[in-house]
């Protein structure tokens, strides 16, 4: 919503600076940006007066024109088609640089001696009218700065209203509310048309078949009008504002919707069929042609303003092209209607079509103020278009509008803001805002809310009010604040974040990735799923919601390697939702997080060699971190799937919870035109939490020495380590403390099909020392068991 | 076992000695010649290692030649400190680049998060988390948005179905806490929100927010006012001044934007501010008593306050970044600043 200041100055005194305003404005919930004029920039460009114009003599759409400054004379060469005798007009004196840059010099134009330029709009930088020079008022006083002139036509303030305030969507709105900040009177203009003989009523009826929709609807005929353009004041009033000036009957509605927030329409009376207006619902599919020319089928729930024949206009939102005003039309139907708020909100939304009539109906108009509207722009018409006024107004009310009545306690305002508020201050600032006081004691005031102001409802929105005037910047902050302390344990958030500074701790680095994906991307899981679809998506390649974080890490990882950043450690952890296979609605939420790596693991450096990433980093990632929640031993089974070569899974107390493994390079060759081995990780971080327990219990360090020995076999390569872990775990029996695996040898001096490897054994008991007879007799029998069951040869 | 001891002697003392050896390259030499010449200690362990039986092999043989390797590692190094230093002993080139922790980040979105997070628990809030799949009933009607209602036009959103939907903003958590707890209620809802908004450098169809509410008998506008005030300080810092206009949201009334004073500028105006001197940084307000019934919780007894922010807006004005999209593209060397 744009407001001008000095058109507010027509309802209001105001005495502020337009920088002022703007932060009353703001202060009181009308949030206000000044709008930078173009105008500010010009200089040197001053008004003049063109005295005559002669034809040039060597050139034939050129003029010489003498042009006065009022201390000065000039000879200037035109080329602009509209200039003329008598015109005001802005001049740029030799010197001036323009805004679009141009310096101006003395000229020769075909023989002809220039000492200066008559400008049009683009030049100056107002707009990019370049059809010909800008032509100023006939008062505009000889020799003043165009810019100080033009200045005169106010200050454009643009206002970001809230959905609740219909009532500042007008000039009049807003000066009523700098009246209740500067204690003025707010001046509504006079009436001062007069009626003719012939009624109204004689040349309409109006029918009203849907009361819900339109609860009142007031209609007037001026005959004889004649169409024109509109005179200089109205155009400089709607420019003002950004609206476009057509002709003065279209203009004087323009005006009056900013002047008082109504929306009016005005019909070509002649095309209006039956003399008669009837309000009802479109039929389903009907088709209509709106006033820009756009063929639009409608829906049952839109209201339709109808002659005796055919629609007329979508009520509320847009006019239809066959009873538009033209230059012919003579006779006009004015029309200033209550829609509701729901029905225009539905059409504008169904057509897709948003006018400043349906942006101020949604929102709700006064509907008491519809009667004035018609008043005041008749008068308007009058004075721009002449014509007859028919007497009297149709006025069909069928379903009263009434405001709300509330009761607001002062103990309520005072309890809610945290101070005392006089009381008397708060009666009159209800009696400001326009309510009606309609009882009022010690305890409270009774108050009859204003019909401009529909969010008036309750106790509640009063004290809104109360805020807003007095100044939420003059309320103090509490000192002491009484919130008590929140009982909450181990909270989920706790846990998240220590997750993810685990994370961090292995040299991670936290990304995030969008939740919104397309269709392909949500079929990389472990499992078939539904994916989540979106009715309205922005695009196509984000139509769904993720069903793994993998694709979107990848995705990351391929942006960076694609800058030439080839070493990465990433993660992320964030929901991914699907369908629950039971239900076609209940979308499942997960928390999950996932870490990617690919290239060198460490940066490099010139004292130590650097490690690439594989599977086994992975694996030991996860087994810290489950540790450190308080989850030990996991087992680990070799799983399947096509992303991957090879896969990794595990679960927490029979819960699904991670897997791992190496990304297939086939399909991040195909996919994502990676050609670098990627690993990823895959966990679900609920589970994880779920079942995370933190009670630590101490164990006593040991007292007594530990026996330390190796056990160094040559094995068949293809029996996993863990079977030779398990038997020497059995045969190391209680007097085993610790079975470390620590090295792995294939190759020379190590015949083809063995494997070399390693184990470091740590016997210890709580209670004594050890006898290294007892440890012999332990490693002679683990032995024993590699060698017969294992086919394991000591070395 | 007496090769043992002695192994561990000899262990004992070669390190004693590595530190007494100079740097040159008879010392070196003669010290080696001491522990690993023909007639050194440690071969002398070896010759006296094969007499003995197999099964005392077995407890000797990694100890001693653990002892062999690590000997002759430390001369090696030796000799290359030799090599590398020429004939200046006591040349240490402290120059060369230390070798770096290498530790993670977190997103500088998370960091924001956490800050926020950590200043409000301090003063007794707790954390709650919601569902991102939310219903129409728990992002809008609950929390007094009515059906049709121009309101509804302030947050642009995601359908999945007639009444599911993206959740636009963290409040739903609001309504899911006051239907559990009993007040006192005091929690913060951070999380991932979703706005079908073209995407731009300001704009981005997923982002987030912190949603803080208090609900209790006598919580007041001052007492909203003296907890953000506190918030603001701690986190830009205790010069930075508040500014509260009126504003609207369907759940709360009244409702107040708060501004800062631009952390930038100090308040005179710059490009980041647009030339205000303000930073809008929160929007809050005095819960509305229809979100109140619809929770079933008495506006007659208890009253109530609610704020939002946006970490990404926050972290973007703190660390001066121009385009939110960079929080979602995991350029390491975007995050490798934070
Ligand atoms: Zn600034």
């Amino acid at each position: 919503m744009i407001v001008n200041t000095k058109w507010l100055e027509k309802y209001i005194d105001i005495p502020y600076s337009p920088e002022e305003l703007e932060e009353h404005l703001t202060y009181i919930g009308l949030e206000s940006k000044i709008q930078k004029s173009p105008v500010d920039k010009i200089r040197g460009v001053i008004i003049a007066e063109v005295l005559d114009v002669s034809p040039h003599p060597n050139a034939d759409r050129l003029s010489i024109c003498k042009v006065s400054t009022g201390f000065d004379m000039q000879d200037v060469v035109c080329g602009a088609p509209n200039v003329a005798k008598g015109q005001k007009v802005p001049l740029a004196l030799l010197g001036t640089v323009l805004p679009n840059g141009m310096e101006l010099k003395p000229v020769k134009i075909r023989g002809i001696n220039s000492e200066g330029m008559i400008c049009a709009e683009d030049e100056l930088g107002i707009s990019s009218d370049h059809s010909g020079i800008m032509v100023l008022d006939e008062k505009a006083p000889l020799g003043m700065e165009l810019s100080e002139y033009l200045s005169g036509e106010g200050t454009s303030i643009d206002i970001d209203l809230t959905p609740n305030r219909p009532d500042c969507t007008s000039h009049i709105g807003v000066a009523r509310e700098i009246s209740i900040l500067t204690q003025g009177e707010l001046k509504i203009p006079e009436i001062k048309f007069k009626e003719s003989e012939e009624s109204t009523e004689d040349y309409i009826d109006v029918e009203i078949e849907n009361i819900d929709g339109c609860p009142r609807y007031a209609a007037r005929v001026i005959k004889n009008v004649k169409i024109a353009p509109s005179p200089q004041w109205l155009i400089n009033h709607l420019k003002s504002v950004g609206i476009r000036s057509i002709n003065n009957i279209v203009d004087a509605s323009s005006f009056v919707l900013m002047e008082t927030g109504q929306p009016l329409h005005t019909f070509d009376y002649r095309k209006i069929e039956g003399k008669k207006i009837v309000v009802r619902n479109a039929e389903e599919g009907e088709l209509v042609e709106t006033l820009d020319g756009i063929k639009r089928a409608l829906s049952k729930d839109i209201l339709l303003i109808c002659d005796a024949k055919h629609p007329v206009a979508i009520a509320g939102v847009m006019g239809l092209s066959n009873s538009e005003i033209t230059p012919e039309t003579k006779d006009i139907l004015i029309e200033s209607a209550y829609f509701s708020s729901t029905t225009i909100r539905n059409g504008s939304k169904y057509l897709g079509l948003s006018t400043e009539a349906s942006y101020r109906f949604e929102r709700g108009v006064d509907p008491e103020g519809i009667i004035n509207a018609v008043n005041r722009i008749t008068d308007i018409i009058i004075e721009l278009a002449g014509g007859k006024v028919c007497k009297g107004i149709v006025d069909k009310y069928p379903k009263k509008i009434s405001p709300a009545e509330v009761k607001v306690r002062f103990k309520r305002i005072n309890r809610l803001i945290g101070i005392d508020i006089e009381k008397s201050w708060v009666k009159e600032i209800f009696e400001k805002l326009g309510c009606r006081i309609l009882k009022s004691d010690d305890e409270s005031v009774q108050v009859l809310s204003p019909t401009w102001r529909p969010d008036l409802e309750r106790e509640a929105d009063y004290i809104e009010e109360v805020i807003r005037i007095y100044g939420m910047h003059k309320i103090p902050s509490a000192k002491r604040l009484q919130i008590k302390p929140s009982n909450e344990v181990n909270s989920r958030y706790d846990l998240i974040e220590k997750l993810r500074s685990i994370l961090c701790s292995y040299g991670y680095f936290e990304v995030f990735n969008n939740s919104l994906v397309s269709e392909k991307q949500t079929q990389f899981t472990f499992k078939p799923v539904k994916p989540v679809k979106l009715r309205n998506p922005l695009s196509l390649d984000m139509a769904y919601l993720r069903t793994s974080l993998i694709p979107g890490l990848i995705n990351t990882a391929r942006r960076n390697i694609n800058r030439r950043n080839c070493d990465l450690q990433i993660f992320e952890l964030g929901f991914i939702q699907y369908f629950d296979p039971d239900s076609e609605t209940h979308a499942m939420e997960i928390l999950k997080f996932s870490v990617l790596i690919t290239g060198a693991i460490e940066d490099e450096h010139w004292g130590y060699q650097i490690r690439k990433s594989d599977v086994f980093i992975l694996k030991g990632v996860i087994e810290d971190l489950t540790h450190r929640f308080g989850i030990e031993s996991l087992k680990f089974e070799k799983c399947k799937n096509n992303y991957f070569r090879h896969l990794l899974g595990t679960n927490i107390n029979g819960k699904e919870f991670c897997y791992l493994g190496q990304i297939n390079q086939e399909y991040l060759q195909s996919e994502w035109s990676i050609e670098v081995p990627i690993y990823v990780l895959d966990a679900n971080a609920s589970v994880l939490l779920d079942q995370a327990k933190f009670e630590i219990r101490y164990k006593p360090l040991p007292i007594y020495p530990a026996i330390e020995r190796d056990v160094s076999i040559l094995l068949p390569e293809k029996i996993p380590i863990e079977e030779v872990n398990q038997k020497i775990i059995r045969e190391g029996g209680e007097l085993l403390r610790e079975v470390k695996f620590y090295d792995l040898y294939y190759g020379k001096n190590v015949d083809n099909g063995l494997k070399s490897i390693t184990f470091n054994l740590v016997f210890q008991v709580a209670d004594r020392t050890l006898k290294d007879k007892e440890v012999d007799k332990r490693m002679l029998a683990i032995h024993e068991v590699l060698k017969n069951d294992l086919n394991a040869k000591l070395r | 076992m007496n090769l043992l001891d002695r192994a561990e002697e000899v262990r004992f003392q070669f390190k004693k000695d590595l530190f007494k050896v100079k740097i040159d390259i008879q010392s070196v030499e003669n010290f080696r010649l001491r522990y690993l010449g023909k007639k050194g200690y440690i071969p002398a362990l070896f010759r006296e290692f094969t007499s003995l039986s197999v099964e005392d092999k077995h407890k000797c043989g990694k100890i001693l030649n653990q002892i062999k390797k690590e000997s002759e590692n430390s001369i090696d190094t030796l000799k290359q400190r030799l090599n590398s230093i020429g004939i200046d002993e006591d040349f240490f080139d402290y120059t060369l680049p230390g070798k770096l922790p290498r530790l993670g980040h977190l997103h500088p979105v998370t960091q924001t998060m956490n800050e926020i997070c950590s200043i409000f628990r301090e003063m007794g809030f707790g954390i709650e988390f919601g569902p991102e799949v939310e219903t129409d009933y728990y992002n809008f009607q609950a929390l007094n948005f009515p059906k049709n209602h121009p309101a509804r036009d302030m947050q642009d959103t995601f359908f999945i179905g007639d009444s599911i939907l993206l959740r636009t903003h963290t409040s739903p958590i609001q309504i899911r806490a006051m239907e559990k707890q009993k007040p006192p209620i005091r929690i913060l809802a951070p999380g991932r929100v979703y706005r079908n908004e073209a995407i731009s450098a300001r704009s981005f169809c997923t982002f987030h927010q912190v949603e803080g509410l208090y609900v209790d008998e006598n919580v007041t506008f001052c007492e909203l006012k003296g907890t953000l005030e506190i918030f603001a300080k701690r986190y830009f810092g205790k010069d930075v001044k508040l500014r509260f206009r009126p504003s609207y949201f369907p759940f709360t009334e009244p409702s107040a934007e708060v501004d800062i004073s631009c952390f930038i500028c100090g308040g005179s105006g710059c490009r980041v501010c647009k030339h205000t001197g303000w930073l809008e940084i929160l929007g809050c307000g005095m819960v509305d008593p229809n979100v109140f019934i619809s929770v079933g919780i008495d506006p007659e007894k208890y009253t109530g306050y609610a704020f939002g922010m946006g970490p990404d807006r926050i972290a973007m004005l703190k660390y001066g970044i121009d385009d939110i999209r960079l929080f979602f593209e995991g350029d390491i060397r975007f995050l490798n600043q934070f």
